[in-house]
C-alpha cells in the first residue's frame, strides 16, 4: 500500500492570481500553473502524508464533487504527474 | 569607409555592435535605414561584432551567396546576397536573444506614451510588428518590435529601437496606411517569406537612452474584418503567456518569476482583436490616455 | 616555437592567472578578451573571480553585464543538471544502483574551486556494467527518451563504443550520458572500470558517488588528451590546473598518490601532458621533476611536437585573423585524438561519414533557429 508525502512544499513560492496559481519551485527552476484543486492536493500532503482513498475523500468533499472511479482515477494521474514533477514523493507503508 | 574596414560600430539602445561587410548592396542599404543611429565612442566596448561575408558554394557554382557570422561563427547557411540584410537582422536578434541575461528578454514589441511602456507580446497572428509599425507614426515612441527589455531588479523597460520587418501582406498594408515610411528594399524567399524592413523613427532613435516603467500590457490579434474588441485579459493568463514566450525566462530562474509576478500585477492587461488600424489607434489611445 | 608571445593569447592567459589585474584593462582589451573568453566558455569563470574580489563594479559596465549574463546561464545549467541527477535518482530509486558522477556535476559536489563559474550541458554517470539494460528501461519507463539518432549513430554507440545512446527527459533539456568505462572501449589504452569502484567516494546514501581525488585529476587528464580534440579546450586544463592546487592545499600526500595511480592505470602519459601544460600555461605550482616519476613519458620528439601544437589548439584562434598555422596545428590534434580511440579500419568510415554528417546537420539546425 502506498501513501503520499509532499516534497519541499516549504521552499515553493506561490503566488495567487483569483484561484489560479503560479508555482516556482527553486530547487527545478520550474514555474508550474495549479488550480485549486492543484495547489489543495500539494497543501494537504504536507499536513500530513495520505492514501490516494484518502485525498479524493478531502477534494470531493471540498470541492462537492461526486468521488467515483473515474474521479479518482484522474486523482491517481495527477498524483503521478506531481511525483514526476518532484512535488510529492510515494512512501510505501507496510501492514 | 569603416564598415569594409574595422567595422562600423553603431549603438542601439542598450548595445554597442560592430558590422563589417564588403558585400556592396548592403553597404548601401544600411547607410540609408542606420542614418539615425549614433556611432559608438571611442573607450566603448562593442558587445556584439558580427560580419557579412560572400561565400562560394561548390554546389551553386554560379550563386552570389552570403553568409552571417557573429564573433567568427556562422548559425545559418550561406544565402543569396539579395537577403543579407535580412540575415543581419536576424543574426543580430539571435545573438542578443542567446547572450544577454542581465535584463529579461520578452518576446514583444513595446511602445511608449505618456511617459510609459504599452507592451504588445508576440502570441500567434499577434501581427505585433505591423501594428507597432502604425502606433510609432501615430504618437507612439518606438522602443522595440521584437524585444521588451527589462531590468528585473527596476522594473524599468529599455528601448532597442532596431529595424522593423514586415511580413508578406503586411508590406502593402503599411505602404498603404503610412505612404511616408521609409521602407528598405522587399527581400523576397526568405524563410519568412517576402520581408521589407521599417526604419526606426529619428525621435526615437534620439531617446534611446530613456527608459521608462510599464503601465499596459495589450495582447493584439488582427482578425480581418470583425469589429474592435478590447477586453479583461486574467493576470494569470497573461503570465503564463508573456513567460512562456520570454526568451529567457526560465534561465532568470526565481528572479524572473518575481519581476513577471511584479510586472502583471502594476499593469492593466488587455486583450485586443481589431481588422483596421484607425479602430485600434483610438482604443489604444483611449487605454494610455492620462 | 610556441607563438605564447601572440597578443590576444596573453592577455586571454594573464586573466585567467590573475583575474584580479584586469581592473588595468583598457576598453580595446576588454573587448578583445570577452570575445575570446566566451569561445572559450570561461566568461563565467571571470565572472566568479571578479565577484569573489569584489571588483565587478570597477569594471566597465559593459564588460560586467556579459560577464553577469554569462554567469547566470551557467548557473541555469548548473541548477538544471542538479535537478536532473535528482530525478535519474528518483527514477531508479527501486533498483539501488550505485553511481559515480563525473565532470562537471562531480566538481560541483567536491566543491571544486572552479565549479560555481562552470557551464556545462551534459550529465555525465558512470554505472556499472550489468545494470545498464536496468537503467535504459527505467528511464525510458519513466518520461526520458534517447536523443534521436541515425541508425549510423546506434551502432556506433552501442556495436562500437558498447555504451547506450544520450538520454533527454522529455519535459528537460539536459542531457544524461550514461557510462560504464571512462575510456573508449575500442581505443589502445584499456582500464578496468572496476579500479574506479574501489576507491570511489560516497556523497550521499542514495547511493551517489564521485571518484577520489587521484582518480578526478587523472581523469579529467584522460579526457583532454585521450578523448577530446583540443580544439578551444582550455577551460578543461584550468579544471586539471584547479584540481591540482585543491587536491594538493587538502593533502599533503596527494602529488605521490596521483604518480603512482598513474602508473597503476597507464595512463603516465596523459598525466605528463596534463602536468606539463598546466605549468606552461597557468605557471601551476607543481613539485620539481614530479613526472620523471611517471612511467610511458612521451619521448622528445613527440613532446616538441605536442608543445608546439597542443598549446595552439587549446587557446582561442583570434577572432578577426585567424593563424593558418594554429588552424593546422587543431587539424593534428584532431586526427590524432580519433587516431588514439579507434582501430583505423574502424576509423576512416567513420571520419568520413561524421563529415558529411555535420556539413547537413548544421544547415538543419541554423535554419530551426531561424525559424524561431
Amino acid at each position: 500500500m502506498s501513501q503520499w508525502r509532499s516534497s519541499g512544499f516549504v521552499s515553493l513560492r506561490i503566488e495567487n492570481w483569483d484561484g489560479e496559481f503560479t508555482v516556482f519551485q527553486p530547487e527545478s527552476g520550474k514555474t508550474h500553473f495549479l488550480n485549486e484543486m492543484g495547489l489543495r492536493i500539494l497543501a494537504m500532503l504536507d499536513q500530513s502524508p495520505a492514501t490516494l482513498d484518502i485525498i479524493c475523500r478531502d477534494l470531493s468533499e471540498h470541492f462537492s464533487l461526486q468521488s467515483n472511479a473515474h474521479f479518482s482515477e484522474q486523482i491517481a494521474r495527477t498524483l503521478h504527474r506531481f511525483e514526476a514533477l518532484g512535488l510529492i514523493a510515494k512512501t510505501n507503508i507496510h501492514m | 569607409m569603416r564598415l569594409a574596414g574595422q567595422g562600423l560600430r553603431v549603438k542601439i539602445g542598450p548595445f554597442n555592435v560592430c558590422i563589417q561587410t564588403r558585400v556592396l548592396p548592403l553597404v548601401n542599404q544600411l547607410y540609408r535605414l542606420y542614418a539615425f543611429y549614433t556611432l559608438v565612442e571611442s573607450g566603448e566596448i562593442a558587445e556584439f561584432h558580427v560580419r557579412i561575408v560572400p561565400k562560394h558554394s561548390i554546389r551553386r557554382p554560379f550563386a552570389r551567396l552570403i553568409q552571417f557570422q557573429v564573433d567568427g561563427r556562422s548559425p545559418f547557411p550561406p544565402i543569396p546576397v539579395e537577403q543579407a540584410l535580412a540575415t543581419l537582422e536576424w543574426g543580430v536578434n539571435l545573438a542578443i536573444a542567446m547572450r544577454v541575461n542581465h535584463l529579461l528578454l520578452f518576446h514583444s514589441a513595446a511602445v511608449e506614451r505618456n511617459g510609459h511602456v504599452l507592451l504588445l507580446p508576440a502570441w500567434p497572428g499577434s501581427g505585433k510588428t505591423t501594428l507597432c509599425t502604425a502606433l510609432i507614426h501615430r504618437g507612439y515612441r518606438l522602443f522595440s518590435d521584437e524585444f521588451g527589455l527589462m531590468d528585473p531588479q527596476s522594473g524599468n523597460f529599455f528601448p532597442l529601437p532596431r529595424l522593423m520587418p514586415l511580413k508578406n501582406q503586411s508590406i502593402g498594408v503599411i505602404r498603404d496606411y503610412l505612404p511616408d515610411v521609409v521602407l528598405g528594399p522587399e527581400i523576397p524567399n526568405t524563410l519568412k517569406g517576402t520581408v521589407a524592413h521599417v526604419r526606426p523613427p529619428k525621435e526615437s532613435i534620439e531617446c534611446e537612452d530613456k527608459p521608462a516603467k510599464p503601465r499596459w500590457i495589450v495582447f493584439p490579434k488582427w482578425i480581418p474584418d470583425t469589429k474592435l474588441r478590447l477586453e479583461f485579459l486574467p493576470r494569470s493568463e497573461a503570465f503564463l503567456l508573456l513567460a512562456s514566450n520570454a526568451f529567457n525566462y526560465e534561465v532568470l530562474g526565481e528572479t524572473a518569476f518575481d519581476a513577471v509576478t511584479r510586472l502583471v500585477q502594476g499593469c492593466e492587461c488587455r486583450k485586443l482583436v481589431y481588422s483596421d488600424f484607425d479602430s485600434a489607434l483610438t482604443a489604444l489611445n483611449e487605454l494610455t490616455n492620462g | 616555437m610556441v607563438d605564447l608571445g601572440t597578443g590576444h593569447h596573453q592577455l586571454l592567459l594573464g586573466a585567467l592567472r590573475d583575474p584580479p589585474s584586469l581592473i588595468a584593462r583598457d576598453a580595446r582589451e576588454w573587448e578583445l578578451l570577452l570575445r575570446l573568453a566566451r569561445r572559450i566558455k570561461l566568461l563565467g569563470f571571470l565572472a566568479v573571480e571578479l565577484e569573489k574580489h569584489g571588483l565587478l563594479d570597477q569594471i566597465p559596465v559593459r564588460a560586467a553585464n556579459q560577464l553577469r549574463s554569462s554567469l547566470i546561464q551557467a548557473k541555469k545549467l548548473q541548477q538544471s543538471a542538479c535537478w536532473e541527477l535528482n530525478r535519474i535518482i528518483w527514477a531508479l530509486s527501486d533498483h539501488e544502483i550505485p553511481i559515480i558522477v563525473l565532470k562537471g556535476m562531480a566538481y560541483l559536489l567536491q566543491g571544486l574551486p572552479n565549479a560555481a563559474g562552470r557551464a556545462f550541458v551534459d550529465l555525465d554517470l558512470l554505472v556499472p556494467k550489468e545494470n545498464l539494460n536496468q537503467i535504459e528501461s527505467s528511464l525510458l519507463k519513466k518520461g526520458w527518451r534517447h536523443h534521436a539518432l541515425s541508425a549510423y549513430d546506434e551502432r556506433y554507440y552501442r556495436e562500437w563504443s558498447h555504451e547506450i545512446p544520450a538520454f533527454v527527459h522529455n519535459e528537460r533539456g539536459t542531457e544524461v550520458d550514461i557510462h560504464h568505462t571512462l575510456v573508449s572501449p575500442l581505443g589502445k589504452l584499456k582500464i578496468n572500470p572496476l579500479l574506479f569502484w574501489e576507491t570511489a567516494i560516497k556523497v550521499n546514501d542514495e547511493g551517489i558517488y564521485v571518484l577520489s581525488p587521484e582518480d578526478m585529476t587523472l581523469h579529467c587528464a584522460i579526457n583532454l588528451f585521450q578523448n577530446n580534440e583540443l580544439s578551444d579546450d582550455l577551460r578543461h586544463l584550468l579544471d586539471f590546473h584547479g584540481m591540482l592546487q585543491f587536491f594538493s592545499n587538502k593533502q599533503p600526500l596527494f602529488w605521490g598518490k596521483l604518480v603512482e595511480r598513474a602508473n597503476q592505470l597507464g595512463v603516465g602519459r596523459l598525466l605528463f601532458y596534463g602536468l606539463y601544460f598546466s605549468r606552461l600555461l597557468f605557471g601551476s605550482p607543481i613539485p620539481d621533476n614530479l613526472e620523471k616519476q611517471l612511467n610511458r613519458q612521451p619521448g622528445w620528439l613527440t613532446r616538441c611536437i605536442m608543445h608546439s601544437c597542443v598549446p595552439l589548439a587549446l587557446l582561442p584562434l583570434h577572432p578577426d585573423n585567424p593563424s593558418k598555422w594554429a588552424e593546422f596545428a587543431r587539424l593534428f590534434l584532431y586526427l590524432r585524438s580519433h587516431w588514439l580511440r579507434m582501430p583505423l579500419h574502424l576509423l576512416l568510415p567513420h571520419l568520413i561519414y561524421k563529415f558529411y554528417l555535420s556539413f547537413v546537420s548544421r544547415q538543419k539546425k541554423a535554419s530551426t533557429l531561424r525559424d524561431k
